[in-house]
């Protein structure tokens, strides 16, 4: 079968296994199978020889997290991520994975309103234990939501979609860290309603495609720079040069910060007088680490504000979280959880710092005390404020 | 062939086949042992470059008795086993031939046991090399053999393949690091050889079954040795302006009696392909690097340091420099570790020698490697242990270009010859599994390799132990049962 | 043929010695020869070919034939302030490796397991056979040369073999103390040898003098410390056990006692209870012994299992 890879692409893989260990799936199970070499070599012969893509080797792309770690760890430089989003692109259109009916969550994700009235639904479903454990829809998703309101024309500050509806008060926490810069925020809200990365994810690729264009026209009258404090979305609108191969994307993308870069970029003009006595352990989200690389920037923007920045000795292997993974593969998702739960504990942290929603939420599941960078900075900030106006 | 055998031939072959997976899931667990196509495709393959692999039923055991029951189910079934680790072997060792069952080794891979007082740590074999390093670092102890695929090779794959690295220079082989080993013969035995003691009782089989290639049975616990971390490092990078000139620096440093932890050179071409993943500050104008690593007391190691300086300019070295910092230092060994995989950047496929030569042949050696290249019109990058005399010459080539796999084949066949006529071996680490099977009559005589056969014969006198390996064809378990009535499934 | 394979003719004449059939034994200098069984009275004793074949110190290699007494041996590499990791006790090379114990100072030495490159033997067949390779790395073919390190000559008769040699360090120094050492072992980087007799500990250092001289000084730093001419006189019996065994072992089955802390051999007034090989060990051992002596006749009465 034709999976329209880059042959090119393809064949840049010298099947030497230094990506294994990197890879959350095959630290798991040890499995080939579920390793990043080993799809890529079911991907190699189903479409160099030809050959059909059997249960297993669809199995062996869909419990991929698409966490990119193995990337950074492949001296060849194989774009392993796009190899994979593209397979899956090719098998959502032949209808081989993700059935109609898994579709459908995510074209809510592209209707604020929708998405909110169903998450208090879900709220609500889920206080009265409607919902099966397994599918680890968190606790404490907000019932209401304060509004996000503009406070100037600096910059724009992504709000996307499932974090604006339930972590909505990382954005009010980055916003005001923003404005203690001295810039004017514009929050995106509804009219950029979603960034299409879970969608780039799934396999819905022309979807996501239609998203990005969209985000593009809605942001494109000014050149206001673009910040992110998801790091999953950060990626995605990152990546829309390469989604959509046009001059315009590329010129898009270069507009897009994570917000904890833009902060490290004006970190000087902080007047830090007071620390909050914590130690954090920083949980790099892969999309930081692996695919936008800044991840040096949230240690080099906390540490100022807390008594700690610890490492976690795992190379920056994956949680599990992988954006809608853990709920379509729970039990890998939970063992990588394990894995980084192991980790955690092995370093005296009073609070471990993630900057994806994705990840926190997956974490906060296995009941690590978890926090976004934003959030800790925005309450250092506020700390020092208040025994100014005594 | 017996009644019994014609009988069979008139089933369906498949009808056996299924018995015998049926029998290992009830030993196992349906999920521990597979039997579809894509599982086989996958595990037909290692990290070199042989197609001809066929593996039968894959199993992935947990405990020592599940290694045992494979065994036994397997020997009544008269099928042979092949047991891998990470799949990270360059000579084609843990490639299936005639359809065995393949043990997947990954699943154990528990830490048992670290012994602090009396310097040992028991491991499981799917235990990555690295990962029982960084167990240890704050122990302030380390595992010494350091292969350049350390962060995802198995342990059990370095007792396999006896294992090295470049701090091998100082500390010796994986042999010189495992001290016991808790086995499974082929014919589900459990036996334990070597000891915790330094001279255990015996004939030395840890030594025979350590480098043996998964021939003689599978290792289930290892007890290994575990060395302490020197209190200091050093790490030099000495540039030249010929490779000559570098070789002949190895050399000189050896011969002032000097023995480094670790004496690594690359050429220009592959110090610009790792410049350009790691950017280690590399110098890509040099054409070639020494990479010298010395550890132990401080002064001491100040006094080797400076002497080794003195020696690479006096053998014209254009420059020394030395790690500033851990960081630094950590950077250019990350650099010479992924040197093979960098390859990618410059050509699709790579075929990757290992040989020995003496040292003082180094320079010689080299000279008529980079002849064969050109003559072949291939391009040639040598990176390699150079304090051991340990050659890697990459061949680079393009497979999909007709007639070149013939053409790499034949310019790797006359780079081993060099080597044997400098005196030196077929391999220094990555064993000779099914790509030197050929040439061993080269270095050893009919009579030497009948006798290497009975070493294997009193481990496994089926020969059902990963058959077809090591020695050439000819000698008894160098054949493999022809296993034609496994069907390789829907992707035949 | 290739140029490693040739064998020269004083090792073919040792070989026709050998011959193809009838009991026959090797004799060193005989002292280790009560180890592991006596030898059946009437068997004929030949000794090995002597002579050093090649020294290459620029590559640290030595290629010795077994007769050459250790002693020899050593007095040509320390020209070239070299050394090897075999024990000097008047015996001779091929003798050393054949019984396998190691030197005294195991812990700056290394092992004599770790010293074999390439080894030759004679076979039960009257062959000579060749295993392992001339140059300090290896993975080719089967270890039949580790094998036969420690062997007794029950496998074949070692006729010569190539050894790694390492740079003999600069200073050496015994010293003596009563500290614990446990501690000594622990504190040290490398140290040669540390012995312990009960009550008294030597240590002996070696290395660059500036480094010698800081590991004396650490040790001063924690107790009274005396240098020391020597070691300690060993007792005449030979333990091996699991290195901190010695701080749990009832002392008075050993009598006195010279301990080598950190390795695990004991020298003992007593001997070392037997020690038993498993069934499994035991099986592939006597099909070894099957395999490479099928008609026992090397070194009979000399028995590493229970081969009759």
């Amino acid at each position: 079968m034709d999976l329209k890879l880059d042959s090119e692409e393809l064949n840049t893989c010298v099947h030497c296994g230094l990506c294994l260990p990197h890879c959350p799936t095959f630290r798991i199970t040890g499995e080939e199978a579920l390793s990043p070499r080993g799809r890529i070599r079911l991907m190699q012969e189903i479409q160099t020889n030809d050959q059909m893509v059997t249960k297993e080797a669809l199995a062996s792309f869909e419990t991929c997290i698409q966490c990119r770690g193995c990337e950074p760890a492949c001296p060849s430089g194989v774009p392993y991520g796009s190899l994979i989003e593209q397979t899956r692109k090719t098998l959502v259109q032949e209808n081989r994975i993700l059935p109609r009916w898994q579709r459908i969550p995510y074209h809510v994700l592209t209707r604020p309103r929708l998405l909110r009235f169903l998450s208090r639904l879900l709220t609500i479903a889920n206080k009265v234990h409607l919902i099966p454990k397994r599918f680890a829809i968190p606790k404490n998703i907000p019932f209401f939501n304060k509004p996000l309101i503009p406070s100037g024309t600096d910059v724009y500050l992504f709000t996307g979609c499932v974090m604006d509806a339930w972590q909505r008060e990382t954005h009010q926490a980055g916003k005001r860290v923003l404005e203690h810069l001295g810039f004017g925020v514009t929050p995106t809200g509804d009219r950029v309603p979603c960034c299409g990365a879970l969608h780039t994810h799934a396999g819905l690729g022309t979807k996501a495609q239609e998203i990005a264009e969209n985000v593009i026209n809605s942001l494109s009258d000014n050149e206001r720079p673009i910040l992110v404090d998801s790091a999953g979305c950060g990626a995605a609108l990152k990546d829309y040069g390469h989604l959509l191969g046009t001059e315009e994307a590329l010129a898009f993308s270069s507009r897009i910060f994570d917000i904890h870069e833009w902060v490290e970029k004006h970190i000087e003009t902080f007047a830090v007088s007071s620390k909050l006595s914590l130690r954090v352990a920083i949980q790099d989200p892969c999309h930081l680490r692996h695919v936008q690389r800044s991840h040096r920037a949230v240690r080099n923007v906390l540490e100022p504000f807390v008594d700690e920045v610890i490492e976690l000795n795992d190379d920056g292997l994956c949680c599990g979280a992988g954006g809608a993974f853990s709920i379509f593969q729970p039990d890998l998702a939970s063992k990588a959880r394990d894995q980084k739960i192991a980790v955690i504990n092995e370093k005296q942290c009073d609070v471990v710092a993630s900057a994806n929603p994705g990840c926190s939420m997956h974490l906060q599941q296995g009941g690590i005390d978890i926090r976004h960078p934003m959030d800790i900075i925005d309450e250092a900030i506020s700390l020092k404020t208040i025994p100014s106006d005594l | 062939m017996s009644f019994i055998d014609k009988i069979k031939n008139l089933i369906k072959p498949s009808v056996f086949e299924d018995v015998f997976v049926a029998e290992l899931v009830a030993a196992l667990s349906p999920e521990r042992v597979r039997f579809d196509a894509t599982e086989r495709f996958l595990h037909s393959h290692d990290s070199s470059v042989f197609d001809e692999g066929n593996a039968g039923p894959i199993c992935f055991p947990i405990t020592t008795r599940e290694v045992q029951t494979i065994m036994r189910i397997s020997e009544k079934h008269g099928r042979s086993i092949v047991a891998r680790g990470a799949g990270t072997g360059l000579a084609g060792g843990a490639i299936p031939l005639g359809a065995p069952v393949v043990v997947v080794m990954t699943k154990m891979n528990k830490i048992l046991e670290i012994d602090i007082d009396n310097r040992v740590a028991w491991v499981e074999p799917g235990v990555i090399n690295l990962d029982l390093s960084r167990y240890l670092q704050p122990f302030g102890f380390h595992f010494a053999p350091d292969p350049s695929s350390q962060q995802v090779c198995t342990i059990g794959g370095n007792v396999a393949n006896n294992s090295g690295g470049p701090h091998c220079l100082a500390y010796g082989v994986t042999d010189a690091h495992v001290l016991a080993l808790e086995i499974v013969l082929p014919d589900g035995e459990v036996a334990t050889i070597g000891g915790l003691d330094p001279e255990p009782v015996g004939f030395d089989l840890r030594g025979a079954f350590i480098g043996s290639e998964g021939t003689l049975g599978i290792a289930t616990k290892i007890a290994v040795r575990i060395t302490k971390n020197p209190p200091t490092v050093r790490t030099l990078l000495l540039s030249f302006s010929s490779m000559r000139a570098a070789a002949e620096t190895v050399s000189a440093v050896i011969a002032a009696g000097i023995v480094p932890a670790a004496m690594e050179v690359m050429d220009q071409r592959i110090t610009i392909a790792v410049e350009s993943f790691v950017g280690a500050g590399y110098p890509t104008d040099a054409a070639a690097v020494l990479l010298v690593e010395v550890e132990g007391l401080v002064d001491g190691v100040q006094i080797d340091a400076s002497n080794i300086r003195e020696i690479g300019f006096k053998h014209g070295a254009t420059d020394v420099r030395v790690a500033e910092t851990d960081n630094e230092r950590e950077l250019l060994w990350k650099g010479r570790k992924t040197a093979f995989g960098a390859i990618a950047q410059i050509a699709p496929d790579y075929y990757l020698h290992d040989t020995v030569v003496p040292r003082s042949a180094l320079a010689d050696v080299l000279e008529k490697v980079n002849e064969v290249a050109e003559r072949y019109d291939l391009i040639v990058m040598n990176v390699f242990h150079a304090g051991d005399g340990n050659l890697h010459p990459l061949l680079l080539f393009d497979a999909r270009e007709e007639g070149m796999l013939e053409k790499v084949h034949a310019a790797g066949a006359e780079i081993m010859r060099i080597s044997l006529d400098a005196g030196g071996v077929l391999s220094g680490e990555h064993g000779i599994g099914i790509e030197k099977q050929a040439y061993m009559d080269e270095l050893f005589t009919t009579e030497d390799l009948n006798h290497q056969n009975r070493l294997r014969y009193a481990f496994d006198p089926q020969c059902r132990s990963n058959p077809g390996k090591i020695l050439p064809a000819g000698h008894s378990c160098a054949d493999i049962q022809s296993l034609k009535n496994v069907p390789q499934g829907v992707w035949g | 043929m290739k140029a490693t394979l040739k064998i020269d003719t004083v090792l073919n004449r040792f070989a026709e010695a050998v011959g193809p059939s009838l009991p026959i034994a090797i004799e060193g200098n005989r002292t280790r020869w009560g180890l592991n069984g006596l030898l059946k009275p009437g068997t004929s004793v030949i000794s090995a070919p002597s002579g050093l074949v090649e020294y290459k110190p620029e590559e640290m290699i030595v290629t010795v034939r077994a007769g050459t007494t250790v002693q020899e041996l050593d007095t040509c590499l320390a020209d070239h302030r070299q050394r090897t990791s075999l024990p000097d006790r008047g015996g001779t090379v091929g003798g050393a490796i054949a019984v396998g114990h190691n030197d005294l100072h195991k812990l700056g030495k290394g092992s004599v397991r770790d010293a074999v490159l390439q080894l030759r033997y004679v076979s039960a067949e009257g062959k000579v056979i060749t295993c392992g390779g001339p140059v300090v790395k290896n993975v080719t073919g089967f270890n039949l040369h580790k094998l036969m390190v420690g062997s007794f000559g029950t496998l074949g008769f070692i006729a010569e073999v190539t050894l790694r040699t390492n740079p003999t360090p600069l200073r050496q120094l015994w010293i003596q103390t009563s500290m614990d050492p446990k501690i000594i072992f622990d504190t040290l980087q490398r140290p040669s040898a540390i012995l312990w007799d009960g009550t008294t500990t030597w240590v002996h250092l070696e290395g660059h003098p500036p480094d010698v001289d800081a590991q004396y000084a650490l040790l001063t730093k924690s107790g009274k410390v005396y240098e020391s001419e020597t070691g300690p006189s060993l007792p005449a019996h030979r333990w091996s056990i699991p290195p901190v065994d010695i701080f749990s072992l009832e002392k008075t089955l050993m009598g006195r006692f010279v301990a080598s802390i950190g390795v695990g051999t004991v020298w003992a007034e007593q001997p070392q209870e037997e020690r038993k090989l498993d069934r499994a060990t035991l099986t592939i051992t006597e099909r070894m012994k099957k395999q490479f002596d099928p008609t026992s006749r090397l070194n009979p009465g000399r028995n590493l299992g229970n081969w009759s």
